[in-house]
C-alpha cells in the first residue's frame, strides 16, 4: 500500500487536533461566558467537552487526499510556472489554478 | 556529634542546633535521657507504636517519643559512622544498617527507603532570597527541615513559603525521591502549584498537579515520571490504598490546611498507610487555624506525628512587622421588633416542650432560652443510650418527637437571630411541610402565629436589620475608598440569606457589582455553582467585573480571593477557626477592615465565647505547644552526617505555565520547523503568512481569464462543476464584450480587475478589513474608481456611498449604489466597484440617455448605471404593457440607488401610483440587476465586517470584479451548477437562476444585483446564467456573511434581514429578487437578446414573475428596491406584497407608509413583521398555496403539514419573502391552475398543490432551493415549462424541498443562513440544472402558456390590486 510516500499521519493528525484544540477552546470560552452570565444562580455545567477525534483509517485517508490535493495543486501551478517560463512557483501561479482545483475536489 | 567527618565541617552548628534542640524536647517530655548511643532492644516496641496507624490518635506517647527521638538520632549517626569513610553514603545503606542494627523487623521489607541522596546537595540548603527574607520563615523553615512540623501562622504570613522551601530543598537532596503536597481542594492544589513554582521555580516538568478529574491509570503514569506532586488528599489516599503511589520513594509530605485532620478525614488515612508501610518522610502540616480547642490540635498533632508546633502569632515580635493592621469591628445590631416578637412564641412553644422533657427528667432544668441545639443533642444522645428507667418506653418515640421539635425551634431561632425573618420562615414552613414536627405543630397556635407574623412581615418587605445595617457599611466603605479597586466578601453562613444579601445588594445601585460564590452541591431551592463558574466569578472578581462577593463557607479557606479591603461576616456565632479564616482573606498585603454582625443576644454571646475559646488556644500554643502538647519523634530524612548549611541564592524561577496550556509546546514546535528551513524559505514563510494572524490568502478572482478554459491537469481530471465554472466564465466574459460596446469600456474594466486585483494584493487584507469600516469606503471606492476607468462613476459612487451611509438600510445602500454601494454597505469597495464600473460605464453611456429619458430623470446616475439595458428593458416593457410603467419606476430606482433620498421618494412614488408600481417592477428589474451586482459585492463586505469567514468572501468580493467580468466573459459560474442550468434554459434558466440568485442575491443583497446588472447589460441569457452563477457564488458567500454577521447592528441587521434573515429572510429578498429579477429578466431578454421568443421568454418571465408577484408586482418592485435596501427592502417587500394584497386588503395606505418607512430605513423589522402578519392575514391562499408548493414538491400530505408550518413559520419571520414567495406561488398557481385546471386562483391549496404536483417538481425544487420565493418565482417559470414538459426535475427539487423544509424548519427555529444556503447551493445546483434543462425546452410553449396564464391570474390578482402585472398563469 505504501508506494508513494505520502504525509505521516501524526502530522495530519496534529494538525488537525491543533484546529479541533482552537475550536474546543473556543466554545469553553463561549460557554464560560453563557456560564458566567446566565448561570447566575445557575446549574452546573458538567458537559466535558470532547476533543475530536478521528481514527486510523480516517487519517489515512485524509493523509491521502490531502496529498493528492497538494500534488495536484503544485502539478497545475508548476504547468502554469512553466508556460510563463518561469523556474518557480509562485502563489500568483497557485492563484491561476485554484478556483478549478478547488472545484475539483 | 561524633559526626567529624569531613563533610560536616561548616554545618556542623547549624545541624547541631537542631539534633539537639529535639533531643533535649525529648528528654524534657519523657523525663527520659540517653546517651547518644542506644540500646536498639528498647527502640523497636517504641517504633511501632508510633507508626502504627490504631496509634495515630492514642495518647501517651511521650515515652516512646523520646526513646525514638534519641533512638533515631544515635542510630543514626550511628549508623553515619560507620558510613563515615565512604565517599558517598547512600540512605538506602544506612537504612539497611538501621534495619539490621535496630529494627530487625524491618528486614523483610527490604529497603524501607531507597531514596539515594545527593551528597553535594545535601551539604547546603537553599533559602530563596527573591522575596524580601522574613526571620520567623527563615526559623520556621529551618525547624521543618528536620523534624515533622506543624505551622501554625495566621493567614497571609507565607506558610506556602516555607512549604515551598522545604521542598525544594528535598527536591535536590534527593534526587529520586517523591514530594507530595495535598492541598484539600482542587483549587487549592492549583493555586498552591502556581504559589509554590513561583517561590521556588521546581521545574515544571517535573511538577504535576493531580486531582480527581485525572483518571486512575493517568495517575499512575504521572506517580511514575513527575516528582513533584501537588494533590488532593482524597486522591491521595486512593493512590497510597490502590498502590500505584510510590511510597517507597516518598521524602516529603506537605499537609496544607492541616486543621481538618481529625478523625477520618484523607489526610489522617494517607499518613496511616504511609507509617504502616512504612516510610520515611519528612512532614509539614500548614494551617492558620490548628483547632478551636487544645484537645483538636492534639488530635492534629497525633494524626501526623508531628513533633514541633510552629505557632507565630500576629503579637509576636518576628511576625507582627510583617502584619497588617486588621481592624476588627463588632457591630451589635438589635433584632426587629417583629422578630422579637416571633422570638417569644417560638421561646412559648419551646418553653412547653422543654418543660415536659426536663418534667420527665431527659433534660436538664434549665433556662430554656439558653439551649442551644448541641445541648439538645447531648440530651438526646444521653437519652437513647440510657433512657430513664421511669420512663415507660412507650413515651420513648414521643420523647424523640420533642428532641425533634426543639432542635427545629431552636434553629429557627437561630436563624431568626443571625440570618432574618426570611430563611427562618422557609425552614418553618419546610418542616411544617412533613414529619414528626408538623404532626407537633402545624396546630400549635404559637406557631401559626409566628408564622402570621412572619408572612406579613415578608410580604411587607420590611429589611432585616442586619442587612440594613449591612448595606449601610457598605455603602459607607466605598464612599471612602474606590469602587473600581476596593474589593468586599461578605461571608454569610447560609444560602438562603446569601440569596437574601444578593437581593439587597441589587437595589443598591452600581456602584455595587455583587456575584454569589457557593458551593456546588443543589440545594433544595437554590443551585449551587460548578467549579468552572466559581472560577469565573473569581476572575471576574480579581478584574474588576464584581466588586462584592457573597461567599459561604467556601469562600473562607485558602483560596486566593486577592487582597480584600473589606471582610463583612454576615453572622457572628461561627467557630473561631472559620471567623479566623474569614478575618484572613483581608490585611494580607495591606491594612483591612473586617466587620462583624452580630445579634444582640444568642449570637453576640455565642460570638464572645467563642473568641475567649479562641484566646485559650492561643496559650496553649505558645512556646511551640510544649506544655501543653505531646508530640511525635520523626527520623531526620539527612543523615547526620550532612551538616547542611543554608545557602541564600537567587533562584531563577521560569514563568509558570498553567497546565493544559500547552504555550511551551506549541512554541518548541515551531522553533523545532524553524531550524530546518534554510533562510531563503523562512523568508517565503514570512512572505506570505507571517505578515498577521490572517495571512495571506490565495485570492480566486485574481485571474478570471484563467477560468475560461479548462487548467491542465495532472491526475486530478476537472470536475462538473469545474466545467460549469468554465462554461459561466466564458458567458460572463463575452457577455462582457457584447454588453460593453465600448472596447475602452472593457479593457477598462478588466484593468480596473486588475488594478482592484493588485491594489487588493497590494492593500491586502487590510483594504477588504479596512473597508469594513464604512468611512473607509468612500476612499476605496475612489480609489477604485479612479483604477477604474470610469471616474466619474467614481464619483457617482461617492455620493451615493455617502447617501448610503447617511442612514439608507444597508440593503438600500447596496441595491441601489449596488455598483458603488455594494462599496458602501460592505465596505468592501473594492468588489462593488469592479462590478458596479463595468454597469457603471455601460449604463452610464445609455442610461444617461435612456433614463433621463425614460424616467426623466433626476437619476442620472442610477439610470448611468442602469446603462442601456435598462433602457431597453424599458422600452421593451413599454411595448409590453403594464410594464412599460415600469421603465418610469426604474429610473426613479436607479435614482434612488444613486441616491437614497431619491430612493425614498421614489419609494413613495411607487408606493402611491401603481403604474410607478409597473415601472418599479421594470426599475427593479434595473435595480435588481444593479442590486444583483451590487449585492454579491455588499454581502462579501458585509461578510468581511462581519467576520473571518467572511474573509474568504472577501477575497471572493474583491475578486468579484474580476470575476464578475470573468463571469461575463465565461458565464460560467463554478459555485452554482444553478448557473450552468440558467445558462441553457435561457430565460426560463434566467429566470429561476434570477431567482435563485435573488435569494441569494438578497440574503447577499448585492450579488444578485450584479448579476442582473451583466445579464441586462448585456446576453441577457448568458448574462443572467453568469448573475446567477455568480449571484449563487455571491449568495453563497453571503449566506456565510450573513450567519458570520449574525450580530451586526441594524445596518447589519437589516443586510442581514434582507440577506440573511436565514432562510426565510433569504427567500423574501430572493422572492423580491427574483419578482425583480422576472421582471428585469423579461426586461433583460427583451432589451438585450434581439430574438424575440427570447423577449417574449423575458415578458413571460417577467410576466411569470409578476404573475407570482402578481398584484405583487408592484410589492416585488417594491421589494427590488427593498431588496436594495435589504431591510427597507423586507418591508418595501412586504409593502409591495400588502399592496399586492390590497385588491384583498385595506394596506394600501399602511403599506404605503411602510414603503416610505422602509425607505428611510427604519423600523424594518417592526415592519416587516407587521407585513408579515398583514401577509398572513392576506394569505390564507399563501398559505395554502405554500402548503401547496410543499405538497407539491413532496407530493405527500404529511410532508404538506410540516411543510405548512415551516412556510407559515418563514411566513412570519420573513414574512415579507414568503409573501412575495406566496404571492408568486399563489400566482404561479394560479397561472398553473388556470393553464391546467383553471381554477379558482390561488383559492384553493389543493388546486395548487396539484398543479405544483403536476406542474412543478421544478416548482417545488425551485421554492425549496430558494427558500421558497425566488423559487416559487422559478418555480412558476418552471411550471410553465413544465406543464408543456412534464416534471423533469421534479425527483431533484423534490428531495431539495425536502430539505428546503429542514432548512426551513430549521430557520423557522433560529436564523439558519448556513444550512440553508449550502442546502440551496446544492439543491438549487441539481434542480436548477434539471430544471433549466426542461425549461429551455419548454420556454417557448411556458412563454407563450406564461402569457396566458399571467392575464387570467392579472386579472383575478387584478381584482386585488389593480397595479399588479398578472402576467403570471394566462393560460
Amino acid at each position: 500500500m505504501e508506494e508513494e510516500p505520502t504525509f505521516d499521519t501524526d502530522l495530519i493528525h496534529a494538525i488537525f487536533k491543533n484546529i479541533w484544540t482552537r475550536r474546543a477552546l473556543e466554545r469553553a470560552r463561549n460557554e464560560a461566558d453563557d456560564a458566567v452570565d446566565g448561570e447566575q444562580a445557575g446549574a452546573g455545567t458538567t458537559k466535558k467537552n470532547r476533543l475530536t477525534s478521528a481514527n486510523v483509517n480516517a487519517l489515512k485517508l485524509s493523509c491521502e487526499l490531502l496529498r493528492l490535493f497538494v500534488t495536484e495543486a503544485v502539478q497545475r501551478a508548476a504547468t502554469i510556472a512553466e508556460a510563463e517560463g518561469a523556474t518557480k512557483i509562485e502563489a500568483t501561479h497557485l492563484e491561476r489554478i485554484l478556483p478549478q482545483l478547488l472545484l475539483d475536489f | 556529634m561524633a559526626s567529624s567527618g569531613p563533610h560536616v565541617i561548616i554545618g556542623d552548628t547549624d545541624d547541631d542546633d537542631f539534633d539537639w534542640d529535639a533531643a533535649v524536647r525529648a528528654i524534657d517530655m519523657a523525663c527520659q535521657s540517653s546517651g547518644p548511643s542506644t540500646s536498639t532492644a528498647p527502640a523497636d516496641p517504641f517504633r511501632t507504636p508510633c507508626f502504627a496507624p490504631s496509634d495515630a490518635l492514642c495518647g501517651g506517647f511521650d515515652a516512646p517519643f523520646a526513646a525514638d527521638k534519641r533512638k533515631n538520632g544515635a542510630s543514626r549517626q550511628s549508623t553515619l559512622d560507620k558510613f563515615i569513610g565512604r565517599a558517598g553514603p547512600r540512605l538506602e545503606v544506612e537504612n539497611r544498617a538501621v534495619a539490621v542494627e535496630d529494627r530487625g523487623s524491618f528486614d523483610s521489607n527490604g529497603e524501607v527507603s531507597c531514596v539515594e541522596i545527593d551528597v553535594e546537595a545535601a551539604k547546603t540548603w537553599i533559602y530563596p532570597v527573591n522575596v524580601p527574607l522574613r526571620d520567623y520563615q527563615f526559623s520556621i523553615t529551618k525547624t521543618a527541615l528536620f523534624t515533622n512540623t506543624l505551622v501554625a501562622l495566621p493567614t497571609g504570613l507565607g506558610k506556602t513559603l516555607i512549604a515551598a522551601v522545604v521542598m525544594n530543598n528535598y527536591f535536590r537532596w534527593f534526587p529520586e525521591g517523591k514530594i507530595v503536597f495535598t492541598a484539600p481542594s482542587r483549587p487549592l492544589v492549583v493555586q498552591q502549584i502556581e504559589a509554590c513554582h513561583n517561590i521556588v521555580g521546581i521545574p515544571q516538568e517535573l511538577t504535576i498537579d493531580m486531582t480527581g478529574q485525572i483518571s486512575p491509570t493517568k495517575r499512575a503514569d504521572f506517580w511514575k515520571t513527575k516528582r513533584v506532586f501537588f494533590v488532593t488528599p482524597q486522591v491521595f489516599e486512593k493512590d497510597i490504598q490502590s498502590g500505584t503511589c510510590l511510597v517507597k520513594y516518598l521524602v516529603c509530605l506537605v499537609i496544607d490546611e492541616a486543621h481538618r485532620a481529625l478523625g477520618n478525614y484523607s489526610y489522617c488515612v494517607a499518613v496511616r498507610e504511609l507509617m504502616a508501610i512504612p516510610v520515611q518522610l519528612r512532614l509539614l502540616a500548614l494551617t492558620a487555624t490548628p483547632g478551636s480547642k487544645q484537645q483538636a490540635i492534639q488530635h492534629v498533632i497525633n494524626n501526623l506525628l508531628i513533633s514541633t508546633l510552629e505557632y507565630r502569632n500576629e503579637s509576636d515580635p518576628d511576625v507582627s512587622p510583617y502584619v497588617h493592621n486588621r481592624k476588627i469591628e463588632l457591630i451589635q445590631v438589635a433584632m426587629g421588633e417583629e422578630a422579637i416578637q416571633i422570638n417569644n412564641l417560638l421561646l412559648n412553644v419551646i418553653r412547653i416542650y422543654a418543660a415536659r422533657l426536663s418534667a420527665m427528667g431527659i433534660l436538664l432544668n434549665r433556662d430554656y432560652q439558653t439551649l442551644s441545639p448541641s445541648d439538645l443533642l447531648n440530651s438526646r444522645d444521653k437519652f437513647r443510650q440510657a433512657p430513664p428507667p421511669e420512663l415507660p418506653s412507650v413515651k420513648y418515640g414521643e420523647v424523640e418527637r420533642f428532641f425533634g421539635a426543639l432542635i427545629t425551634l431552636y434553629h429557627v431561632r437561630k436563624l431568626l437571630s443571625s440570618h432574618g425573618i426570611r430563611p427562618a420562615y422557609e425552614m418553618l414552613e419546610e418542616k411544617l411541610q412533613k414529619g414528626s414536627f408538623a404532626g407537633l405543630m402545624s396546630r400549635n397556635e404559637d406557631i401559626q402565629r409566628a408564622k402570621l407574623l412572619m408572612q406579613q412581615n415578608l410580604s411587607r418587605g420590611t429589611p432585616n436589620p442586619k442587612l440594613s445595617k449591612m448595606l449601610e457599611v457598605l455603602i459607607d466603605h466605598f464612599k471612602s475608598n474606590d469602587k473600581q479597586s476596593s474589593r468586599v466578601i461578605i461571608f454569610s453562613n447560609f444560602r438562603g440569606s446569601v440569596r437574601d444579601i444578593m437581593e439587597a445588594l441589587s437595589k443598591v445601585g452600581d456602584t455595587v457589582k455583587a456575584a454569589q460564590f457557593v458551593g456546588q452541591s443543589a440545594g433544595k431551592s437554590l443551585r449551587g455553582q460548578s467549579q468552572k463558574v466559581q472560577q469565573a466569578v473569581l476572575e471576574k472578581f480579581r478584574s474588576g467585573g464584581y466588586n462584592v462577593i457573597v461567599a459561604t463557607s467556601i469562600g473562607e479557606e485558602g483560596l486566593d480571593i486577592m487582597e480584600v479591603d473589606l471582610v463583612i461576616c454576615f453572622d457572628a456565632n461561627v467557630s473561631p477557626l472559620r471567623m479566623v479564616q474569614r478575618m484572613g482573606r483581608t490585611g494580607r498585603k495591606h491594612d483591612g477592615r473586617v466587620v462583624v454582625l452580630a445579634c444582640e443576644g444568642s449570637e453576640m454571646k455565642g460570638y464572645m465565647r467563642k473568641q475567649a475559646n479562641s484566646k485559650a488556644v492561643k496559650k496553649h500554643m505558645r512556646n511551640g505547644g510544649i506544655a501543653s502538647f505531646d508530640f511525635h519523634s520523626s527520623p531526620r530524612m539527612i543523615p547526620h552526617i550532612f551538616k547542611p548549611e543554608v545557602q541564600f541564592v537567587e533562584l531563577s524561577i521560569e514563568k509558570f505555565v498553567p497546565r493544559g496550556k500547552k504555550v511551551k509546546d506549541d512554541h518548541a514546535e515551531t522553533l523545532k520547523y524553524r531550524d530546518k528551513l534554510t533562510p531563503d524559505e523562512a523568508n517565503l514563510i514570512a512572505k506570505y503568512f507571517n505578515n498577521s494572524e490572517r495571512g495571506w490568502k490565495p485570492s480566486l478572482i485574481a485571474f478570471p481569464h484563467y477560468q475560461t478554459f479548462p487548467s491542465r491537469v495532472h491526475q486530478v481530471m476537472h470536475s462538473y462543476r469545474t466545467g460549469m465554472l468554465i462554461d459561466s466564465m466564458q458567458h460572463l466574459q463575452g457577455h462582457i464584450f457584447s454588453r460593453n460596446k465600448d472596447e475602452e469600456e472593457f479593457s477598462s474594466f478588466q484593468q480596473l480587475g486588475a488594478e482592484r486585483v493588485g491594489q487588493q494584493k497590494d492593500d491586502g487584507e487590510g483594504f477588504l478589513r479596512s473597508s469594513k469600516s464604512p468611512d473607509a469606503n468612500p476612499e476605496r471606492c475612489t480609489l477604485r474608481f479612479q483604477a477604474s476607468p470610469t471616474r466619474t462613476v467614481g464619483t457617482a459612487e461617492k455620493h451615493e456611498q455617502p447617501e448610503l451611509n447617511n442612514g439608507n438600510p444597508p440593503p438600500h445602500s447596496c441595491l441601489f449604489s449596488s455598483d458603488f454601494v455594494t462599496v458602501d454597505a460592505c465596505g468592501n469597495v473594492s468588489i462593488l466597484l469592479v462590478p458596479s464600473l463595468h454597469i457603471m460605464e455601460i449604463s452610464r453611456t445609455k442610461q444617461n440617455s435612456t433614463t433621463t429619458e425614460h424616467l426623466s430623470c433626476s437619476k442620472t446616475h442610477f439610470d448611468k448605471s442602469c446603462p442601456s439595458n435598462e433602457k431597453i428593458k424599458v422600452q421593451a416593457t413599454l411595448p409590453k404593457g403594464p410594464e412599460q410603467t415600469l421603465p418610469l419606476d426604474m429610473p426613479p430606482n436607479t435614482e434612488t440607488g444613486l441616491q437614497f433620498q431619491l430612493h425614498s421618494s421614489d419609494w413613495q412614488q411607487n408606493g402611491i401610483v401603481d403604474t410607478i408600481e409597473r415601472s418599479m417592477g421594470i426599475k427593479l428589474t434595473d435595480e435588481i440587476l444593479q442590486n444583483e451586482i451590487d449585492s454579491p459585492r455588499g454581502t462579501p463586505d458585509v461578510m468581511e465586517v462581519k467576520a473571518p469567514l467572511p474573509q474568504a468572501d472577501d477575497d471572493m468580493e474583491t475578486a468579484l470584479s474580476p470575476r464578475l467580468t470573468d463571469y461575463f466573459e465565461s458565464g460560467v459560474v463554478p459555485e452554482s451548477p444553478v448557473g450552468g442550468a440558467s445558462c441553457a434554459k435561457d430565460i426560463s434558466e434566467f429566470h429561476e437562476r434570477d431567482n435563485l440568485g435573488t435569494p441569494k442575491r438578497a440574503k447577499i443583497s448585492t450579488g444578485i444585483l450584479s448579476t442582473s446588472r451583466s445579464p441586462s447589460s448585456g446576453k441577457f441569457e448568458k448574462v443572467v446564467s453568469d448573475s446567477f452563477d455568480s449571484g449563487e457564488n455571491i449568495s453563497g458567500s453571503p449566506a456565510n456573511n450573513t450567519k458570520d454577521s449574525s450580530m451586526n447592528n441594524v445596518k447589519d441587521v437589516n443586510e442581514r434581514c434582507t440577506p440573511g434573515t436565514p432562510a426565510s429572510e433569504k427567500i423574501p429578498p430572493e422572492t423580491t429578487g427574483s419578482g425583480c429579477c422576472s421582471k428585469d429578466w423579461c426586461f433583460t431578454p427583451s432589451n438585450c437578446s434581439g430574438s424575440i421568443k427570447q423577449q417574449q421568454k423575458l415578458k413571460r418571465l417577467r410576466r411569470v414573475g409578476e404573475g407570482d408577484s402578481h398584484l405583487y408586482t408592484k410589492c416585488r418592485k417594491n421589494s427590488l428596491p427593498s431588496v436594495a435596501e435589504h431591510l427597507a427592502g423586507m418591508e418595501s417587500i412586504q409593502n409591495k406584497r400588502s399592496r399586492g394584497k390590497k385588491n384583498c386588503y385595506k394596506n394600501g395606505k399602511a403599506y404605503i407608509d411602510e414603503e416610505a418607512e422602509v425607505s428611510s430605513g427604519a423600523d424594518t423589522s417592526d415592519e416587516d413583521e407587521e407585513d408579515a402578519e398583514n401577509d398572513d392575514s392576506y394569505d390564507d391562499s399563501f398559505i395554502d398555496d405554500r402548503i401547496n408548493p410543499t405538497a407539491g414538491s413532496t407530493q405527500a400530505a404529511t410532508a404538506s403539514v410540516d411543510m405548512i408550518a415551516v412556510y407559515r413559520r418563514s411566513l412570519l419571520s420573513q414574512s415579507p419573502i414568503a409573501w412575495q414567495a406566496n404571492n408568486t406561488s399563489t400566482s404561479s398557481p394560479d397561472s398553473l391552475a388556470v393553464g391546467t385546471r383553471m381554477s379558482g386562483s390561488g383559492c384553493s391549496s389543493v388546486v395548487h398543490t396539484k398543479y405544483r404536483v403536476s406542474g412543478s417538481s421544478e416548482y417545488a425544487a425551485n421554492v425549496i432551493p430558494e427558500t421558497g420565493e425566488a423559487s416559487k418565482v422559478e418555480s412558476r417559470k418552471r411550471k410553465l415549462g413544465v406543464h408543456e414538459q412534464g416534471s423533469l426535475p421534479v425527483v431533484n427539487l423534490e428531495r431539495e424541498f425536502s430539505i428546503h423544509t429542514e432548512f426551513v424548519k430549521e430557520e423557522n427555529g433560529g436564523d439558519c443562513d448556513l444550512f440553508s444556503d449550502d442546502q440551496f447551493y446544492e439543491s438549487i445546483d441539481l434542480d436548477e440544472v434539471e430544471a433549466q434543462a426542461t425549461l429551455l425546452l419548454k420556454h417557448k410553449t411556458q412563454f407563450s402558456r406564461h402569457e396566458q396564464e399571467n392575464v387570467p391570474r392579472q386579472d383575478i390578482q387584478n381584482s386585488g390590486c389593480p397595479n399588479s402585472p398578472s402576467f403570471d398563469l394566462g393560460i
